[in-house]
């Protein structure tokens, strides 16, 4: 019976596959408390949910050479501002249905979900809604019931999914809340909406 | 941060990341089959797969922007320099591991024996790796 | 005992027994993954088909939780296969396994009729926890979470304990452990938060290390195993292996989540991360290629069950293509940053689950099948072997198929839809209106049909194969 190298012997590849992993473990929790700490709601890359006061931008940023959010002049969402409480309790009742009625299995969020529709993380700047006057309203009424709106030359509609219009404005809520979220320049080259006029 | 590819090169990436894959592999694949089999000759072949595969991570490095950070050329040094050592270091490994003749007698039915290079039909790597 | 080639349960053992069940169910759920995935499909071809009665979001759901479960059900039936093999002591809590796979399974049955029949429910928390959580991949109810997680945990008790009693091998030790990581990693999915950067953050942890890490390395200890029992490879070479292997893939995949943190809110970071362990992660592909043709060097390759063995090689092959290939093409952030979200992702999601997991699983199908004929011959001039040939060619030609179409799809949606474009929903629809993609959607349809015939086909050999042998089966060539 011979022995093997050190390197190459059973007990070695043991100990080495389990500090390897154990190590990974580690750094990777180290960096999941340092990501929590950057992520939450009230950061600089994920703003605080009264954010939907204000108009929201996605500009160039020179420096970083991708776009980003820019949080700007007060611009309440239904012409009523609201407490970072009542904020909360909005976008947290979109987000709830926006589970419930499963949107991410056509949709996607951030880019993760399913492509059969459009992805919806700048669904609030999209050009499609026109005009800042109308956005608000035609979002809302599209939600509401989609079946007879104008979608694409392909005949693919979205579903009526009996959202009530309390769950259509927090919906609107949560997607304005969602375009303030630093996505380190996802989607890239986004046109937005024309919110000057 | 990152420096986005431009449109233009999307076809340029995508292709040279396959083949940053691929000719790894291949490369891999010739340079162990050169030395089970023996067979020298194979051994040019896998160097020229690597030298694919070199072309192919410049060819990526370029069109993904990879030389613009210090950080992103070393991802690139390093994937050239790690895929020219795994395989050797592999092999080693794979030499090494089954050369060990210590059976802990899970099969029963076959004894253990070691590399037997007399046997031809059992054994058909280079006896010179094992023999003195 | 009963003639050679009858399917007699007196053949297995009772952890087989108990894979056996698991193996059914998961046979049944592979269909109905098939079954929605085209119905899916069709969708994009045909809009209108079965609009606001089983809408794409149903369907898409379905197909890929059926997939998941299937994956999962096989996963377990393969542990309770080897476990007394590998303990030599039969298992500690059978009955009680056996309990679980009952209720485990007419949980998931409760949780796919709901998604059929009630489908969605108001925006209240009470539709997360009876109807469905509405996020990819782990849709199912909170009641099912637990539900899953308390079964996880029995089958964890079953292993751990049968291996502590009985004897530990390598295999043992690492499929123990990754047990462990299996049920917890669970849990970080399985609570709500507003914060949709939170919850991707978590979300990844289950869908990512489940899937890259602790599935992979899973899939590993039963390869190993396969490779004793077709190859008759030897255990101390196998077992260092799977070391190796388990070093390898945890130490590029645990911190390869990285590659998931690109665009969800959290730090930039992440992009050096995720590139880095990116370009490591073909390593311990390179490896198993180099150590595969070694053995191959040293193996004389008599298989005692040639459709196992063209499964496990079939394996190898998908998980380097659909990983290795498919993965790294689109991986880094500089490229990433346009494919992220589009079918380039369902094109390399189809090849890797299915080259990395679903063949594994099938290898263990005819595994099962061949001990519960009474070990019967699968070696070379099978009776009715042309099923299983043309059934894996049908399987994965399908598959290619399918990925190529899906491929060509998300190649054209790349650069109309997010680089010219911009990701606008104008830009969306161009995308999908380009005959590329359209074209790409029909042929994947063509190669779904495909895919589904091979499925049939290989329903009908799991069932028949070695039916009218009566030759015992050949012995592994061992040694290596």
């Amino acid at each position: 019976m011979t022995t093997d190298p050190w390197w190459a012997s059973e007990t070695f590849w043991r100990k080495t596959a389990i500090w390897v992993t154990a190590g990974s473990f580690v750094v990777l929790v180290f960096l999941t408390f340092d990501s929590m700490s950057q992520i939450t709601a009230g950061t600089r890359r994920v703003p605080a949910y009264s954010a939907i006061n204000h108009r929201i931008e996605y500009r160039f940023d020179e420096q970083r050479h991708v776009q980003t959010p820019v949080i700007g002049a007060e611009e309440p969402l239904f012409g009523k501002k609201l407490t970072e409480q009542e904020a909360e309790a909005l976008v947290e009742k979109g987000k709830l249905t926006i589970q419930a009625k499963n949107c991410m299995s056509c949709h996607t969020l951030l880019g993760n979900g399913a492509y059969y529709a459009p992805d919806l993380t700048k669904a609030w700047l999209d050009p499609f809604w026109g005009s800042r006057e109308v956005r608000e309203e035609l979002m809302v009424a599209f939600i509401k019931d989609p079946s007879d709106k104008l979608h694409n030359g392909l005949g693919r509609r979205m579903p009526r999914l009996g959202v009530t219009d309390e769950e259509a404005h927090a919906i609107v809520a949560f997607l304005k809340w969602m375009s303030t979220i630093d996505t380190n320049g996802f989607p890239y080259n986004f046109k937005p909406l024309d919110q000057e006029g | 941060m990152i420096e986005p590819v431009k449109l233009a090169n999307f076809f340029a990436t995508f292709f040279s990341a396959a083949a940053v894959i691929l000719f790894g592999a291949l490369y891999a694949l010739l340079f162990a089959y050169s030395r089970t089999r023996n067979m020298p000759r194979l051994m040019a072949l896998a160097y020229a797969a690597y030298a694919v595969l070199f072309i192919s991570v410049i060819v990526l490095a370029n069109v993904a922007n990879l030389f613009g950070s210090l950080f992103w050329m070393s991802v690139a040094i390093l994937m050239l320099a790690g895929y020219l050592a795994a395989p050797h270091a592999i092999w080693h490994l794979c030499v090494n591991t089954h050369a060990a003749t210590h059976h802990d007698g899970f099969d029963g039915h076959q004894p253990s024996t070691p590399l037997d290079c007399s046997n031809p039909e059992t054994f058909q790597q280079p006896c010179k790796e094992k023999t003195p | 005992m009963t003639a050679l080639g009858t399917i007699d349960s007196a053949n297995l053992n009772g952890g087989q027994k108990l894979a056996v069940k698991y193996f059914s169910v998961a046979l049944i759920l592979f269909g109905a993954q098939v079954v929605f995935g085209l119905l899916a499909g069709l969708q994009y071809l045909i809009p209108d088909f079965l609009y606001e009665v089983l809408d794409f979001s149903i369907n898409r759901m379905v197909h890929i939780n059926a997939m998941v479960v299937w994956m999962l059900f096989g996963f377990i039936g393969s542990v309770y296969w080897l476990l007394e093999d590998e303990s030599g002591i039969p298992i500690v809590g059978l009955k009680l396994g056996n309990i679980v796979f009952w209720i485990f399974t007419l949980a998931v049955a409760a949780v796919v009729a709901v998604y059929l029949l009630v489908q969605i429910g108001p925006g209240e928390h009470s539709t997360l926890w009876l109807i469905t959580e509405g996020r990819e991949y782990i849709e199912a109810p909170r009641w099912a979470d637990i539900g899953i997680v308390v079964c996880l945990l029995v089958f964890f008790f079953n292993v751990a304990a049968t291996f502590a009693k009985g004897k530990w091998t390598g295999i043992g030790g690492v499929l123990t452990l990754d047990l462990i990581a299996l049920f917890g990693i669970y849990m970080a999915g399985m609570f709500y938060t507003t914060n949709i950067s939170v919850d991707q953050y978590w979300w990844w942890w289950v869908i990512h290390l489940w899937v890259e890490a602790t599935w992979e390395v899973l899939v590993g200890g039963l390869m190993a195993y396969g490779l004793m029992t077709v190859l008759g490879a030897r255990r101390k070479i196998v077992e260092t292996w799977l070391y190796i292997e388990v070093a390898l893939m945890f130490g590029s995949g645990i911190l390869g989540l990285g590659h998931h943190y690109f665009w969800i809110g959290t730090p930039e970071y992440w992009l050096s991360i995720g590139g880095f362990f990116s370009a490591l992660e073909p390593v311990p592909l390179v490896a198993m290629v180099v150590h595969a043709v070694f053995d191959s060097g040293v193996h004389k390759m008599r298989s005692s069950n040639h459709p196992a063995m063209g499964w496990l090689i079939a394996h190898a092959f998908g998980n380097f293509f659909g990983a290795g290939v498919w993965g790294f093409m689109h991986t880094l952030p500089q490229i990433n940053l346009y494919t992220h979200g589009t079918q380039w992702s369902a094109s390399h999601g189809h090849l890797a689950f299915f080259g990395a997991y679903a063949t594994i699983n099938i290898a263990f199908f005819y595994i099962a099948v061949q001990k519960w004929r009474g070990n019967v011959w699968m070696s070379g001039g099978l009776i009715g072997g042309w099923k299983w040939k043309w059934s894996m060619v049908l399987l994965n030609l399908g598959m290619v198929g399918m990925t190529m179409g899906l491929l060509v799809a998300g190649y054209e949606q790349s650069q109309i839809e997010r680089a010219i474009e911009g990701s606008s929903w104008a830009g969306y629809f161009a995308a999908q209106s380009h005959p590329w993609f359209q074209q790409g959607m029909f042929w994947r349809m063509v190669f779904g049909g495909m895919f589904a015939a091979g499925y049939a086909l290989l329903v009908l050999d799991l069932l028949t194969i070695g039916k009218r042998e009566t030759r015992p089966a050949q012995r592994p060539s061992a040694d290596g």
